[in-house]
């Protein structure tokens, strides 16, 4: 039986593409809205290239794995919003709905004779949000991103790495992640607004600046005590200090000794774990754990100071014994004795190997059109009510093009027969697929 | 405009939070909600989290308590007291929101759980925003910034080069963003049982688990486990790959580093605009070469491209030069900058980000960042510097719930607030 969801009958026109974007629609459909994923093969970004076929299909618009986890929960239509036709479509298509979103640079839109007090005329209280690299105001405005530079240029690549390295920043798009969590938390925030004051408005994100309020503690640091992050021993790797430098708290949290990652049988890429203790009750447990060695009684390890002093020691006699146990073996024996430690897990550990994640049924498999049956990541909450569980299926480009533009928006079924011809719904050069074929019989 | 109350006006949030939940706290109450931070008596541990205000160690001094807990007000309450937990049913019963980060099962050891609240509110929506969320074999396990980075998986995908720094650790980004991250999750569940409610009329529970909201956040990595079988390697400074892929991190002349995409986007288009972007300082080199029209030729010559020409390019002009000059030529490139220099950047002081905020008691201003979105009908605004200890108690206690002085210093004496 569908369970009752927390954005029934919310209507999304999703002109967002390639990830952060995309990511924010995902969770708007995961909590039950309607997304209308607009689409052209043409200017697609996002099924294209990719690098997650798997290897025995051929590449082609349907068959991204990324595409697929990234677009579950929408509908698809396939239209050229750049032809007068299309943008009458897309007219009739916003009139009908709650939420406008898109992720283009910031004239886009605006260009195409969408900007907001045109979107405002066809839909008074409508919620437009944009998600530009930059924004829709400031004099850099037109600069373009995608994660990594937004992570640069605000400040959040500098605080990875190690000392006197160059900086290991982040290997993905954190910011095309999080930048998503932005646009989603932006439209539930204007979509709340909307229904408690009846008035729309537009919400102008931007991935670079968004990016700055994640340096908060560091940037009160400098504009309070004037210290700036380029110092030594920062940032500190994955410790909370670096030894030999001035005791500075580095922005994590309490700056405390032992809070690194070690290695663990049998030694391979992704085999350590990080331990890190709060206090002496916890380092006390930890020498427990271990088997009591003589070492850890040495005195400059009695103190949270000791250990900080001599954390170049005091890492490497971890190590001896972490080398000893297997990942998981440790983190059960650490955790079960109260001290606080986890695996390093790649992407086949959680999915394969975590029992939480297990438990919490975070992969379920869906079956896909194209892709077959693969699994999918789920919502990281339970809302008792209103279940965000994925219920569709990544759509293939244009699939629900038919639906969407006859049920929904009462265009004839020949009205869409002449707009394939006319290349409103497909470009007429182009192949149609075998669901397209269908759709037009 | 800038008079119009936040979009979140009129809804009270209860916060019973620590380092876990306290910046969902913030995010809400910057828009406008009316957030009660309810603290122990004595003030809650992340006080005594560093850096402080000039270096002197105190509950009132912390930064980073100071940045996660703007526009809330603060209450002391010891909820494991009988006066303590019938004020709280009492502030509860008139609550939109409780955020919680306490470990699984002690408010419901408190009868101070959704279940019993909600049976004087039934419009109310409780989060608990855990490590590991309600349920499940590490339920009980502890955690911390560090830990919640290596379990859900950025560790695996941060990193160096093998040749570059051999043997490296995978790392951790600092900047405490498994909390932001479980966080942006939970914000995001709450407002979708707001919006739920504005409909329904009623509250429901929500389990939010931080291990999860992590192991979401690596962009294609479980994608390409899952549909190829691979496991990614670490490289410095760029994405995550199953194989090698050319670097994008460049050392510029004042020492720090520029993010720039070249290898991977080598075709005539974009070494005829690298070749104008190089020439208008005098280093084009041989790039305006018409042979470099020609694909075959590129390809042939990328490692010749990227380690002499771009490599020399950006060693010779200061990391932002070469930010502004590439972006304006269309370059998605940028300066790897240090935090504090975003104070000096143009763009944001155009949008009006920083922001003035008073701490009356010490009679000083500083400057706060801002907004990540401008919400252009109901802005978003930083009401007041975080609270002082109990700074609200009269105000919520007495003024709101009727208590009289002489009942607030007798729960004072006994340590309920």
């Amino acid at each position: 039986m569908p369970r009752l969801r927390a954005l029934e009958n919310i209507r999304v026109v999703d002109f967002s593409w390639v990830r952060a974007g995309p990511w924010a629609t995902r969770w708007l459909g995961a909590l039950g809205a309607e997304i209308i994923k607009i689409e052209w093969p043409e200017s697609e970004r996002g099924r294209l290239p990719s690098t997650t076929t798997p290897q025995n299909l051929e590449v082609n618009l349907n068959t991204s794995g990324n595409f697929a986890d990234t677009n579950v929960n929408k509908k698809s239509l396939s239209l050229n919003v750049r032809s007068a036709k299309g943008l009458e479509v897309v007219k009739r298509l916003i009139a009908v709905s709650d939420i406008v979103i898109e992720n283009f640079s910031s004239r886009v839109l605006r260009n195409w004779g969408l900007g907001y007090d045109e979107l405002c005329r066809i839909k008074p209280d409508i919620v437009y949000v944009s998600m530009s690299g930059y924004g829709h105001t400031g004099r850099n405005h037109h600069y373009t991103t995608f994660g990594p530079v937004a992570q640069a240029v605000s400040g959040l690549t500098h605080l990875s790495g190690l000392p006197d390295q160059p900086p290991a920043g982040w290997g993905w798009s954190y910011m095309d992640d999080t930048g998503g969590m932005y646009g989603a938390m932006c439209a539930l925030t204007g979509l709340y607004h909307r229904n408690t004051t009846g008035r729309g408005q537009h919400i102008d994100l931007s991935q670079m600046v968004s990016s700055v309020p994640l340096n908060g503690p560091a940037l009160l640091d400098f504009t309070v005590n004037r210290r700036g992050s380029r110092r030594a021993g920062f940032p500190p790797g994955n410790r909370a200090h670096w030894p030999g430098t001035p005791l500075v708290n580095n922005y994590r949290g309490p700056t405390v000794a032992p809070h690194n990652a070690y290695r663990t049988h049998p030694g391979g890429y992704n085999d350590w774990c990080v331990i890190v203790c709060h206090s002496d009750e916890e380092w006390r447990r930890l020498v427990q754990v271990m088997g009591a060695p003589a070492w850890a009684n040495l005195e400059q390890f009695t103190t949270v100071a000791g250990r900080l002093q001599h954390q170049e020691e005091l890492d490497e006699r971890i190590e001896v014994w972490s080398m000893t146990l297997e990942k998981y073996e440790l983190t059960e024996r650490c955790q079960e004795a109260g001290v606080r430690a986890l695996p390093v897990q790649s992407a086949e550990d959680r999915v394969e190997h975590d029992p939480q994640l297990r438990h919490r049924q975070m992969y379920l498999a869906m079956e896909h059109p194209a892709l077959g049956r693969h699994k999918v990541q789920n919502a990281p909450f339970r809302l008792s009510e209103t279940s965000a569980s994925n219920h569709l299926p990544a759509p293939l480009i244009g699939q629900h093009t038919r639906e969407i533009v006859e049920s929904l928006l009462g265009y004839s079924h020949d009205e869409l027969r002449a707009g394939f011809t006319d290349g409103t719904f497909w470009p007429t050069k182009r192949a149609r697929f075998a669901y397209q074929e269908e759709m037009l019989q | 405009m800038s008079d119009a109350p936040g979009p979140l006006a009129g809804l009270r949030i209860l916060e019973l939070a620590d380092e876990k939940g306290q910046f969902c706290g913030k995010l809400l109450g910057d828009l406008g909600a009316d957030v009660v931070k309810i603290e122990p008596p004595g003030g809650e541990r992340c006080r005594h989290v560093g850096p402080f205000l000039d270096d002197i160690p105190d509950p009132e001094r912390s930064l980073s308590f100071w940045y996660y807990n703007t526009s809330k007000r603060g209450v002391t309450l010891n909820l494991e007291t009988s006066d303590g937990r019938q004020l709280f049913g009492r502030l509860a019963a008139a609550a939109d929101v409780i955020l919680e980060t306490f470990h699984p099962g002690f408010l419901a050891s408190l009868r101070l759980d959704y279940e019993s609240l909600r049976e004087q509110n039934s419009r109310l929506i409780v989060c608990s925003l855990t490590p590991f969320g309600q349920t499940g074999p590490w339920r009980d396990y502890l955690s911390s910034d560090l830990l919640h980075m290596a379990a859900g998986g950025e560790m695996a995908s941060s990193g160096y080069d093998d040749a570059e720094v051999p043997d490296a650790p995978p790392i951790a980004p600092g900047g405490g963003n498994a909390w932001h991250m479980g966080c942006h999750f939970a914000y995001m569940a709450i407002m979708a049982a707001l919006v739920h409610r504005t409909v329904s009329g009623q509250g429901q529970y929500i389990d939010a688990s931080i291990h999860e909201a992590c192991a979401l956040t690596t962009e294609a990595a479980i994608a390409n486990y899952v549909y190829r079988g691979e496991v990614l390697r670490r490289q410095t400074g760029r994405h995550h790959a199953a194989g090698p892929t050319p670097r994008t991190q460049f050392r510029a002349k004042d020492g720090t580093y520029v993010c720039a995409l070249v290898g991977g986007r080598l075709n005539p288009k974009f070494v005829k605009d690298l070749a104008e972007l190089m020439d208008s300082y005098g280093m084009g080199g041989d790039l305006k070469d018409p042979k470099y029209q020609d694909q075959a030729v590129i390809t042939a010559n990328a490692s010749h491209i990227i380690e002499d020409l771009v490599a020399n390019f950006i060693s010779s002009l200061p990391a932002e030069e070469v930010y502004h000059a590439a972006q304006e030529r269309g370059f998605t490139w940028g300066a790897v900058r240090a935090p504090e220099a975003l104070l000096d950047d143009a763009h944001l002081h155009d949008r009006g980000f920083w922001k003035q905020v008073e701490h009356k008691e010490l009679g000083r201003s500083f400057v706060y960042p801002g907004e990540a979105a401008i919400y252009n009908g109901s802005p978003w605004r930083i009401s007041g510097r975080a609270p002082l200890i109990g700074e609200h108690n009269t105000e919520i206690f007495c003024d709101e719930l009727g208590l009289s002085s002489g009942e607030l210093s007798v729960l004072a004496e006994s340590r309920v607030i």
